[in-house]
């Protein structure tokens, strides 16, 4: 009964400001025109269910550049959670991307000038599906923080980007979460423009556990929400 | 008891390469060819001042040419046609363009032609939404969304001109620039 879902408009407490003080970029590209009101038809409420088959899905350890090769450096985590509507439902496979940086702060991109050095073990980047629960699990390293080389003074703190094309147009989904006790969250110019202490309690990732074995690593946790409610019936 | 919905923010300047590779082109899929006028969507995203903008990921959402979109929710999906995947991804160059390679999407309920298109992107901690428009009289199209532009120079813009010197690989093309901010700017809607 996928038809029954609505989608209110995000409710701008619950999400960062658009433009931000010394984030240069967001005053020359977040529009200066007020956003228009529209009705959502069809097109806006259908989505590209079919990404799963479309593309190679399976990563779930981020750690080695192929599978018989040598692990990465850095410290290794588990990072998982369950994304669900806005009832609680479980959105299940949907394609969830996820990218960050090496354990040095170095990210495998054209755009990145920072002297840290790439790993060759570590590629950064994968893409899996939810699971009928909506949950997820990959195995990574921990990110390195890097310099904003512009700013003159900004560290990105360490973070992992997640992107969750989901099941919809309105529940397309870009985030990027951070670890919990970092100095550097306490500056950082996009986590703390949450105005709102508890919602930006929900971008740092949970610790949970350590595991020990022939595989031991150091557990995360971050849900996700997407926007999508089932419409309430109407009483007779 | 209503869940809150998670925070988003902006993809960053490093999002992957690889992601958006191979989603340029949407007329093939399943080894089965598109059905319909194929053709190139292509511009410049722009920001402030009408400089380029670099790695800017556009995602693009739309039905086949005859209107049908590959989704349960469309009453019609059973005949969506099987070379025709709807979706697709672009980034722009260093040079702010991009290029897609799509179908005119066909009309369907009180619907014209058009083509979903999300920004993302460093500098937009929320995404940005336009619809793409296809017309040669585009003041008198009537459609439920477009209609909210009350403005008539701002509803032209939503309109892809046929740019005959875009062609490519004997494909007529079409531009659609995308004005982030500054003189020109594209309409945008609530999200």
């Amino acid at each position: 009964m996928k038809s029954d879902y609505e989608y209110s408009p995000l409710d701008d407490r619950t999400q960062m400001f658009r433009e931000i003080d010394q984030y240069t970029a967001s005053s020359r590209r977040v529009p200066e025109t007020p956003l228009i009101a529209r009705p959502l038809t069809l097109s806006e409420r259908t989505g590209p269910i079919e990404l799963p088959r479309k593309w190679n899905v399976g990563a779930l350890d981020l750690c080695r550049a192929d599978e018989n090769g040598p692990r990465a450096l850095g410290q290794l985590i588990s990072v998982s959670g369950r994304v669900t509507d806005e009832d609680g439902s479980p959105v299940a496979g949907v394609v969830m991307e996820l990218w960050q940086a090496n354990a040095a702060g170095k990210y495998i991109h054209e755009m990145d000038d920072h002297i840290a050095p790439l790993d060759p073990n570590f590629t950064g980047q994968g893409r899996l599906v939810t699971d009928e629960d909506g949950a997820y699990q990959v195995f990574t390293i921990k990110p390195g923080a890097y310099p904003v080389l512009y700013s003159g003074w900004w560290w990105r703190p360490p973070h992992i980007h997640f992107s969750i094309v989901g099941s919809s147009w309105m529940n397309r989904f870009v985030t990027q979460i951070f670890f919990p006790g970092e100095p550097l969250n306490e500056k950082d110019l996009l986590l703390n423009a949450v105005p709102d202490k508890d919602v930006r309690e929900r971008l740092i990732f949970e610790y949970t556990d350590t595991v020990m074995g022939d595989f031991s690593y150091i557990g995360y946790r971050r849900d996700f929400v997407l926007r999508g409610h089932r419409r309430t019936p109407e009483m007779a | 008891m209503r869940q809150v919905i998670s925070p988003g923010s902006t993809t960053g300047p490093y999002f992957p390469r690889e992601f958006s590779d191979g989603s340029e082109d949407l007329t093939q899929r399943d080894g089965y060819t598109a059905q319909g006028q194929h053709l190139v969507i292509a511009g410049r995203v722009l920001e402030l001042g009408a400089k380029p903008t670099w790695n800017i990921v556009l995602e693009i959402w739309q039905p086949d040419a005859s209107g049908i979109f590959r989704h349960p929710l469309d009453l019609r999906a059973a005949e969506a046609d099987p070379g025709f995947w709807g979706w697709g991804r672009a980034r722009t160059a260093q040079d702010g363009w991009y290029r897609f390679k799509t179908v005119l999407p066909g009309a369907y309920d009180d619907r014209c032609p058009h083509i979903n298109c999300t920004v993302l992107g460093i500098g937009l901690t929320r995404r940005l939404l336009t619809t793409i428009f296809f017309s040669d009289a585009p003041d008198a199209v009537r459609d439920p969304l477009l209609d909210c532009v009350t403005d008539l120079a701002l509803r032209r813009r939503l309109f892809a001109q046929r740019d005959p010197s875009l062609d490519a690989d004997g494909l007529p093309a079409y531009r659609f620039d995308i004005i982030l901010r500054g003189e020109g700017e594209t309409p945008f809607f609530v999200d």
